[in-house]
C-alpha cells in the first residue's frame, strides 16, 4: 500500500495511557520525531503514585520492601514476564526520566530511593507503590510512625470521608482525629465535585479562609491530612501554602478515582509530551494500519477527520491497553487484538478463563493474556517472527503478567516503554535516514 | 439613429439611473437593522455618515485607503482568497467592461481627447475592443460556469443583469462584423471620401476592399487582376487608409464578418447596419437605466463597503453609522454563496433541512424583517410567521465563529448584522432558543413532550447525519465517574447559585443511557454549556459529550418547537 501520507514521523505511538505516554516521552526525550494517537483520559483513572513492583509471587500475596529486590525474584520465578526482561539499570533511568520530565510539568515526587511505601487510601485501607507525589508524602511518614494527626474532610465531598478512615485505622493509631468543616463558599451547595474545590483553593481568598477554618482544630497534631482537592494546575503552590499557613507538615489523601489527583497527572504528562515537540492527536483513533515494505514506514489511518487520514511513521509503538483500553478485545470467540488482529497468547477455552474461585490468589489466566514479543519487544505475528521489524508493543497488552494482583502496573508501563524505544532508537539509526 | 433620439434615449436612461441611484442609497439611511438603529432618524444617520467620513478623512487611517483601493477594490484581493477562477471571472469582466466603458462608449470624451487621431476603426483599436469584450464574454463564461460547478442556484435579477451585459457585447460584435462585410457601408463611404459617382471608377478600390478588407461584393467573381489591385491600393492610400487599418485585427469580428459574408447581402437589404445599431444603443441604455435595479448595482455598493472596512471596524462607529453600513450591506452582498461554502453551521443547515441557516439566506431575511416583510409572509404559526421561525431558527443557531465576515469578498461585517437581526428578532417576539427553552424547566418540557401526539408519530431527521444521541455506541460506556462534571467550569460555576444548573453533564450522559433524552432537551445544562470541551477531552471512556450536548440543542429547538405554543398539559 502507497498510503498518501501528509505527515511523516520517526515513531507513531498508538495509545494514550501510562504505557503510550511514558513511550512518547522517551521517544522525544531521544530526539525522535513522534506522533501520539489517543485519548489520554483513561490515566484519569490514575492517582499519581506509581508502582513498580509490590507483589512476587501472586500466589503467596508476598509483599516487598524493596521493590528491586521483587523483581530479582520475579526474573527468577517468572523469567517471560516483561518486567523480568528489562534490567534494573534500565528500570531506575526510565523511573528518573518519568519524574523529572513530571516535576517539570508541575507535579514533583519525592525522591524514589530503592524502597516501596505504604499510602493511605481514602477507605482507609493501605496502598502499597514506590512513586509518591511530594504532596502526599507526608502521610506516609504519618502512617509510619503514627504521630497525633488530624484528618479534614467537607460536607458535601461525598467521596471522601475522614470519619471512616479514623475509624478503619484508629484502633491501631490513637492520636488520629477527625473533623469535617464546610467548604468557604460552598455553603449553600449540596453535593461537591473535588475539581471545583481543587480549583477554587487556587485563589488566595478561599485558601486564607479554609486554613483559618482547620488552624482552631490543630490541637496537638503534627501533621494534616485531606482529601486531594490541594489546588490542580497550581498544586504544588498551593500545598506549600497550606503547609506555612498551618505550620505542619501536609498530605493529600487520594480521592476515588477519577480524582484531582489523577486529573493533574493527565495535565502533567499531556503537558511533559507536548512541550518535547510531540504531535498529539488526542481526539483521534487508529482505524487501520498498514506497512510499506519498500519504504519501511508503517501507515496508520485516523478517523478523526472526516474522511480520515493517513500519517506515516517508520516505527510504531501498540500502547493500547488490554481490555480496558480496547487494545484486546474480548468476545465469544475469544481474545483478539483490535487494530492489527495480531495472534494474543491466552487460556485455550473460555472455560479456562477464570479459577473456581474468583478471589483466588494467583489470578485468573484471562488476566495473564496478551501479546508475545521477541527479545526487542516486537509482537509475533502467526508464525512467531515479529510481526514487522519495527513494530513495538508496550504496556498492559503484552502477555504473562498480572500487574494489578502483583502491582506493577506503572512500572510495567514505564519499564517496557523504555525498553522498547531504546530498540526503536538503535532501529531508526541502523537503518539511516529515511 | 438621428441624434436628437440618442440624445434624448441617452438623457432619459441616464436620468432614470441617477434617481435610481438616489433611491437605493437613501435606502442606506432609511432601513433600520437592528434595535439600536431604532432611534436614529434618516437626517441624523445622513449626518453621521458624513461625520465618519470626515474623521476617517482627516485621520492616519486614510493612509490605508489607497492600499484598499488598490488591492481591494481594483484587483478584488479578496475575492482573490476565495477562488482563483471566481477572482479571473470578475476582474477580466470589471477590466473589459471599464475599458470599453472609456476607450469606446466614452470616445467623444476619453480615447479622441488621449489620443490623437483615434479612429474606432485604426490598429490597435480595432484590436483592443475585440480584446476588452472579450475578456467581459470570457468573465461571464467563468462565473457561470463556476456558479455551476459550486451548485450555486442563478437568481433572477443576477440573470437580467447577465442577458443584457450578453445583448450588448454581441450586438456590438455582430454589428462591427456586419459593417465590415456590408458593401453599403463600403459605397456610403466611398461616396463620402473618394466622391466617385461611377461604379467604374471604384473597381480598384472595390477590388482591393474586397481582397483586403473582406467586403463581400456578391457581384465580384473571379480572380482580381493585379494590376487592379495596385490601383485599388493606390487609391485607398489616397482616400481610406489615414482612417482604416485591416479589420483582421479585430479578432472576433472579422471571423463572423466572413462568416456572414454569404448573407451580407440579404443583411444590407434589411438594413441590419440601422436595426444592429438600435439594439446595441438601446441595450446599453437598457443597462444604463436599469443599473441600479440590477445586480450591477453591487459595483456601486461593494467599493464602499470594502472602503468603509479599510477605513475601520464596526464596533469603532457610532450607531447611526453602524446602521447604515449594515443597510449598505443589503446592496454590496451579491449572494455570491462564498460565505454559505464555509458555514459552520452548514451540516447542520443541511441536517435541519432549513438554509435559513446560512449567512446568504440569514442576509435576506435579516433585511426582509427590518422591511417588515417577515411578519406578513408564511404559515402563520403562534401568531408568527413559520418564515420567521426558520428566520429565528437560523439567526440562533450560529456560532458566531465569524468565518463569513472573515471571507466575504465584499467585506460585509456579517457578524454585526446577525448580531443586529437577532435583536430585532427578540423585538419581534421571536427570542433565542435559549430564552424560551429556560423559561420552563426540562422536566416540564417532557410532560408537554409526553402530551403531545405529534411528539411520538414526529421521526426523527435521518439521512446521512446519524444522531450522536441516538446512537448507544457512543454513551454506554459511560462509567458515571464524574470526570464530565469535576472539569466543567459551568458547574463550577454555577454551583451555589441561585440558577444552579439543573443537571451535571454525566447525569446528561445517564439519562441517555437510560432512553430518556426527552428529559435533557430543556435542560440548563445544555444550554448553559460553554462548549469548551473539556468534558470531551478528558473523558476517561472517549464519550463525544459536548458534541452531544451540541446536539440535543439542535434537536430541542426542533422538538421543543412543535410543543411551545400549546397550553400546559393537564
Amino acid at each position: 500500500m502507497t498510503g498518501a501520507s501528509a505527515e511523516r514521523y520517526d515513531v507513531a505511538v498508538i495509545g494514550a495511557g501510562m504505557a503510550g505516554m511514558a513511550a512518547a516521552l522517551f521517544a522525544a526525550e531521544r530526539g525522535l520525531s513522534c506522533i501520539q494517537i489517543g485519548n489520554g483520559g483513561g490515566i484519569l483513572y490514575a492517582s499519581g503514585l506509581l508502582d513498580l513492583l509490590g507483589v512476587q509471587p501472586m500466589a503467596e500475596r508476598r509483599m516487598w520492601d524493596s521493590p528491586y529486590e521483587a523483581l530479582t525474584a520475579l526474573a527468577r520465578q517468572e523469567p517471560m514476564h516483561p518486567l523480568a526482561r528489562v534490567d534494573a539499570r534500565s528500570i531506575r533511568s526510565a523511573f528518573d526520566t518519568f519524574i523529572t520530565a513530571l516535576g517539570a510539568a508541575g507535579i514533583a515526587y519525592a525522591p524514589l530511593g530503592d524502597r516501596n511505601r505504604n499510602v493511605l487510601t481514602s477507605i482507609g485501607t493501605i496502598k502499597t507503590t514506590f512513586g509518591v507525589p511530594r504532596a502526599m508524602v507526608a502521610g506516609v511518614y504519618a502512617l509510619e510512625a503514627r504521630p497525633p494527626c488530624l484528618l479534614v474532610d467537607f460536607r458535601g465531598l461525598r467521596e471522601f470521608s475522614a470519619r471512616q478512615i479514623a475509624a478503619t485505622l484508629g484502633r491501631g493509631w490513637p492520636g488520629l482525629r477527625h473533623q469535617r468543616i464546610e467548604f468557604p463558599g460552598y455553603e449553600a451547595v449540596p453535593e461537591l465535585y473535588a475539581a471545583h474545590l481543587a480549583r477554587a483553593l487556587e485563589t488566595r481568598e478561599t485558601r486564607a479562609r479554609t486554613i483559618a477554618l482547620v488552624k482552631p482544630l490543630l490541637g496537638d497534631a503534627r501533621a494534616v491530612g485531606f482529601p486531594a482537592v490541594l489546588g490542580l494546575a497550581r498544586a504544588s503552590e498551593v500545598h506549600a501554602a497550606f503547609e506555612t499557613g498551618l505550620g505542619v507538615p501536609v498530605f493529600e489523601i487520594p480521592t476515588m478515582p477519577t480524582s484531582v489527583p489523577g486529573l493533574r497527572f493527565l495535565w502533567a504528562l499531556e503537558e511533559a509530551v507536548s512541550a518535547r515537540g510531540v504531535r498529539r492527536r488526542h481526539q483521534g483513533k487508529v482505524r487501520g494500519l498498514a506497512f510499506d515494505g519498500e519504504a519501511g514506514t508503517a501507515v496508520l489511518t485516523l478517523d478523526d477527520v472526516p474522511g480520515g487520514e493517513c500519517v506515516s511513521a517508520r516505527a510504531v509503538v501498540l500502547a493500547t491497553g488490554r481490555f480496558t483500553g480496547r487494545g484486546l478485545i474480548a468476545d465469544r470467540g475469544g481474545v483478539r487484538e483490535r487494530i492489527l488482529g495480531l495472534p494474543v497468547y491466552q487460556p485455550a477455552s473460555r472455560e479456562d478463563w477464570h479459577q473456581r474461585d474468583f478471589l483466588d490468589p494467583s489470578g485468573h489466566p484471562i488476566n495473564r493474556a496478551g501479546l508475545r514479543t521477541d527479545d526487542a519487544w516486537r509482537p509475533l505475528d502467526a508464525s512467531g517472527k515479529a510481526a514487522w521489524p519495527r513494530l513495538f508493543a508496550v504496556g498492559s497488552i503484552l502477555a504473562h503478567q498480572d500487574w494489578m494482583r502483583s502491582k506493577c502496573g506503572s512500572g510495567l508501563a514505564i519499564a517496557t516503554a523504555w525498553a522498547a524505544i531504546a530498540q526503536a532508537d538503535r532501529q531508526l539509526r541502523g537503518t539511516g535516514a529515511g | 439613429m438621428s441624434p436628437a433620439l440618442f440624445q434624448t434615449l441617452l438623457h432619459a436612461s441616464l436620468a432614470l439611473c441617477v434617481l435610481g441611484l438616489l433611491w437605493r442609497a437613501s435606502a442606506w439611511f432609511r432601513l433600520r437593522i437592528g434595535p439600536d438603529a431604532r432611534a436614529a432618524t434618516p437626517w441624523r444617520r445622513v449626518l453621521a455618515v458624513c461625520h465618519g467620513v470626515g474623521a476617517a478623512l482627516f485621520s492616519r487611517r486614510v493612509l490605508r485607503l489607497p492600499g484598499a483601493l488598490v488591492l481591494d477594490v481594483l484587483l478584488l484581493r479578496r475575492l482573490f482568497a476565495s477562488g482563483k477562477l471566481r477572482w479571473l471571472g470578475h476582474l477580466l469582466i470589471l477590466a473589459g467592461f471599464t475599458l470599453l466603458l472609456m476607450m469606446h462608449a466614452l470616445a467623444p470624451l476619453v480615447s479622441a481627447r488621449l489620443f490623437p487621431g483615434y479612429q474606432p476603426t485604426l490598429v490597435p483599436y480595432l484590436f483592443l475592443r475585440n480584446l476588452f469584450g472579450v475578456m467581459v464574454l470570457v468573465g461571464v463564461a467563468l462565473l457561470l460556469f463556476g456558479r455551476w460547478r459550486a451548485g450555486l442556484p442563478s437568481r433572477p435579477m443576477g440573470a437580467v443583469f447577465v442577458a443584457l451585459l450578453g445583448l450588448v457585447l454581441v450586438s456590438g460584435f455582430l454589428l462591427e462584423a456586419h459593417k465590415i462585410a456590408s458593401p453599403r457601408a463600403f459605397y456610403r463611404m466611398a461616396q463620402q471620401f473618394v466622391g466617385a459617382a461611377g461604379s467604374a471608377e471604384l473597381k480598384p478600390l472595390r477590388a482591393f476592399w474586397a481582397s483586403e478588407f473582406g467586403v463581400a461584393f456578391n457581384d465580384l467573381k473571379g480572380a482580381i487582376a493585379p494590376d487592379l489591385l495596385a490601383r485599388g491600393r493606390k487609391l485607398h492610400g489616397d482616400a481610406c487608409a489615414a482612417c482604416h487599418t485591416q479589420p483582421a485585427a479585430a479578432f472576433v469580428s472579422y471571423p463572423v464578418a466572413r462568416m456572414l459574408a454569404p448573407a451580407t447581402g440579404f443583411l444590407d437589404a434589411g438594413g441590419a447596419d440601422t436595426w444592429l445599431l438600435y439594439l446595441h444603443l438601446c441595450a446599453c441604455f437598457l443597462g444604463l437605466a436599469s443599473l441600479p435595479f440590477t445586480r450591477l448595482f453591487h459595483a456601486v455598493a461593494a467599493p464602499i463597503s470594502v472602503l468603509i472596512d479599510a477605513a475601520g471596524p464596526s464596533s469603532a462607529m457610532s450607531a447611526a453609522g453602524r446602521a447604515s453600513r449594515r443597510a449598505l450591506a443589503l446592496d454590496a452582498c451579491v449572494r455570491c454563496g462564498i460565505c454559505d461554502l464555509d458555514c459552520s453551521v452548514a451540516p447542520l443547515a443541511r441536517y435541519l433541512g432549513n438554509p435559513g441557516l446560512l449567512p446568504s439566506y440569514k442576509l435576506m431575511s435579516t433585511g426582509a424583517l427590518a422591511g417588515g416583510h417577515q411578519q406578513r409572509s408564511g404559515r402563520k404559526r403562534d401568531g408568527l410567521g413559520g418564515e420567521a421561525l426558520r428566520a429565528a431558527e437560523g439567526a440562533f443557531l450560529c456560532t458566531d465563529c465569524g468565518r463569513c465576515t472573515d471571507r466575504c469578498p465584499v467585506a460585509l461585517d456579517l457578524e454585526d448584522l446577525w448580531a443586529a437581526g437577532r435583536g430585532d428578532l427578540a423585538a419581534a417576539g421571536l427570542p433565542a432558543p435559549a430564552q424560551w427553552i429556560k423559561a420552563r424547566p426540562a422536566f416540564a418540557w417532557a410532560e408537554y413532550l409526553e402530551a403531545s401526539p405529534g411528539a411520538h408519530t414526529s421521526s426523527e431527521p435521518g439521512g446521512a447525519y446519524a444522531l450522536l444521541s441516538a446512537d448507544s455506541r457512543l454513551f454506554s460506556r459511560c462509567v458515571q465517574c464524574q470526570t464530565c462534571t469535576n472539569v466543567c467550569p459551568v458547574v463550577a460555576h454555577s454551583m451555589g447559585s441561585a440558577h444552579g444548573i439543573d443537571l451535571t453533564p454525566q447525569k446528561v450522559m445517564n439519562l441517555l443511557r437510560l432512553g430518556l433524552r426527552d428529559l435533557t432537551l430543556g435542560s440548563r445544562m445544555v444550554w448553559d454549556c460553554a462548549t469548551c470541551y473539556q468534558c470531551q477531552e478528558n473523558c476517561p471512556e472517549g464519550l463525544r459529550v459536548a458534541d452531544i450536548m451540541l446536539e440535543l440543542r439542535a434537536l430541542a429547538v426542533q422538538r421543543l418547537g412543535t410543543v411551545r405554543g400549546l397550553k400546559e398539559p393537564s
